[in-house]
């Protein structure tokens, strides 16, 4: 828990966008469905309308601010609600002041503008309420605890995200991938995002993970995807705490993009028991020092294990099996 | 010394990490080879705007073949200053087509290796070999050659004023570290920055980082988005600019160009951080004596 040297405003604050418009260079408005953006999942996704076409969108946003802030008796002045926008790949911070509305001030509401040129992958929108305390002004008192994402990539309103799955022949494919013509896949972590490249070359694999067949066919596929998210997450951990940013300190820095994303997802499981932070400092001294880095490899590995679902896939590829043998049997 | 690249291709072109790994290397870095021109077009993919003007790859070089012209008697670091404003307005990037790295990974090996050894060879102590680290050739925006004079510029400019992004050249650290903090994607701490640093409030590099320090440690609990807004985000006039692109001549090497017509931070909001930023670093401890290294402070 962090210490304030002034008082804050307990109570939870919320965000929620209301609605979305897409505009283009040709004056086109177009509301979006509300398919395209979901409340519970905290998401935003122009990708949803298949539209292509448009320059900027519009949100109308609402956040709830605890009765307290503006109770007469208060120790806060000059009360502001913002709302923040922004996305470390382009570096990119908007804001806008939201207007008090109905329900004695605990509702506020305003209009934030995002302009698609400005932004590459995910952006992040969050509120906060900012007074004047102790004659100090601009004070943040409180914040919404969880984001909201605009996701300019997805197609879905969803927070988790889903594989970037390539089909290409290696043999020919691109440069890099030829000398890998024997394998199903591989694993490209360089980029804006992971992507996992299957082997077209390999005769009939494309069939089996993108297919629905017989039951044996889908468990088979199951477990081969859930090992593919394995080499995923292993990957794209390795990549993520070998390209961090270290201060003069020598403290490491969290990524702003997916990777950063990545070690606060996985570090939990890498080292227990500590808080991220303190995990990140952890596995780069294990890393870049002399001892350490080989006993975190089981760790790392179950990290990545657990969330390529293999044990899931596993256990539910065996059952399956143990009752066709008993079909057989029969 | 690495040599200016035997095959330029009409249009600047895309170049994936993985396939410019296989290009750094040892000789490359140490500045004994050059990049294997053809065969690294072969990997290449092309802009998504390949077929604009903003595309041809000849303005390019020739903009860096002047500054490393102008700056040959001279510390390749001033070149900076000099280059940063210039790239910017010649390549009218969006921010999204410059968060895109291979396009700088081409820059770097396909288009001028030469200016990134000229640029960024530093001499090793111990034995005397001389390298560049990788990370100029590739790398994040606030190491790679020319990613961190784009971006510099781009968050350093006043809307079409390229002037202060010549101030934060002037001072590496400022140019180093100033890329890396989040505080400057909000335009008017940007500005109160520069605005300190053309006062001669903060000089040096340890005042900077001093500075800096300062700033983030007060951003905690502070919302400069409240005390100082910035105009509101209009996406238009860079649209405009980089249309404007197809008409344009050659970025002007003694004046400096003109940026986006967007609309420039709010006087009143670089004033009020500007005052906040210099009580700030009024008790802010700087390391050894103010004015003790006016050099190029931690330049690497």
């Amino acid at each position: 828990m962090r210490a304030f040297p002034y008082q804050r405003l307990p109570g939870v604050v919320s965000l929620r966008v209301t609605s979305v418009e897409l505009r283009g260079p040709d004056d086109i408005r177009d509301p979006l469905d509300t398919s395209a953006f979901s409340a519970i999942e905290q998401v935003v996704a122009p990708g949803s309308t298949g539209r292509d076409d448009w320059e900027w969108l519009r949100m109308k946003v609402s956040a709830t601010v605890p009765g307290r802030a503006t109770a007469p008796d208060s120790p806060w002045t000059d009360l502001a609600v913002v709302v923040v926008l922004s996305e470390g790949a382009t570096n990119t911070r908007i804001s806008t002041a939201l207007t008090p509305g109905a329900e004695n001030g605990r509702k506020w509401e305003g209009q934030l503008d995002l302009w698609r040129a400005d932004h590459l992958d995910r952006a992040t929108m969050s509120v906060h309420v900012v007074a004047t305390v102790d004659g100090v002004a601009g004070r943040e008192i409180a914040a919404s605890a969880k984001d909201w994402i605009i996701d300019l990539k997805a197609e879905a309103p969803l927070r988790e995200r889903e594989l970037e799955v390539v089909e290409v022949g290696f043999r020919e494919g691109p440069q890099w991938l030829r000398r890998f013509q024997e394998v199903p896949w591989a694993v490209d972590t360089s980029g804006d995002l992971p992507v996992v490249h299957i082997n077209k070359d390999f005769e009939g694999v494309s069939d089996l993970v993108g297919g629905n067949g017989t039951s044996v066919d889908n468990m088979v596929r199951d477990l081969l995807i859930a090992q593919m998210c394995t080499d995923v997450w292993t990957a794209v951990f390795h990549t993520a705490i070998g390209d961090l940013e270290i201060e003069d300190d020598g403290t490491p820095l969290f990524p702003r993009d997916w990777r950063g994303e990545v070690l606060r997802e996985m570090l939990p499981d890498v080292v227990p028991d500590l808080p991220v932070e303190d995990a990140l400092s952890e596995v780069h001294r294990r890393r870049t020092g002399t001892s350490g880095w080989t006993d975190l490899q089981p760790r790392i590995h179950y990290a990545a294990t657990r969330r390529g679902d293999v044990p899931k896939a596993l256990s539910a590829t065996i059952r399956g099996l143990d009752s066709i043998h008993r079909g057989a049997d029969a | 010394m690495t040599d200016k690249p035997n095959f330029l291709p009409e249009r600047l072109a895309l170049l994936a990490d993985l396939n410019a790994a296989q290009y750094l290397t040892e000789g490359l870095l140490s500045g004994k080879e050059d990049a294997p021109a053809i065969a690294l077009n072969k990997t290449t993919e092309p802009l998504p705007h390949d077929g604009e003007s903003r595309a041809e790859l000849a303005p390019v070089r020739d903009l860096i073949d002047d500054a490393m012209y102008q700056f040959r008697d001279d510390r390749p670091t001033n070149a900076d200053a000099w280059l940063a404003p210039r790239l910017h307005a010649t390549l009218r990037l969006t921010r999204r087509e410059a968060a895109d790295r291979r396009i700088w990974n081409y820059l770097a090996l396909g288009v001028a290796p030469d200016y990134v050894v000229w640029r960024h060879m530093v001499a090793k102590s111990e034995d005397g070999a001389s390298k560049v680290a990788v990370r100029r050739f590739q790398g994040p925006a606030y190491t790679q050659a020319f990613a961190r004079l784009w971006w510099a510029a781009e968050l350093f400019r006043d809307g079409p004023d390229y002037a202060p992004v010549v101030t934060v050249c002037g001072i590496q650290d400022m140019l180093n570290t100033g890329l890396r903090i989040d505080m400057v994607d909000h335009r008017p701490t940007a500005q109160a920055m520069v605005r300190l640093m053309d006062r001669g409030t903060v000089r040096t590099g340890r005042e900077v980082n001093a500075l800096v320090a300062a700033i983030n440690a007060s951003a905690a609990t502070l919302m400069y988005d409240v005390i100082a807004p910035d105009a509101e985000r209009d996406g238009r006039p860079l649209r405009e600019w980089i249309e404007a692109a197809e008409s344009a001549p050659a970025v002007p090497r003694r004046d400096l160009p003109i940026g986006p017509y967007e609309e420039k931070v709010p006087e009143r909001s670089v004033d009020v951080l500007a005052v906040h930023f210099a009580a700030l670093f009024a008790e802010a401890p700087v390391r050894g004596r103010p004015g003790a290294d006016e050099e190029a402070g931690g330049e690497v």
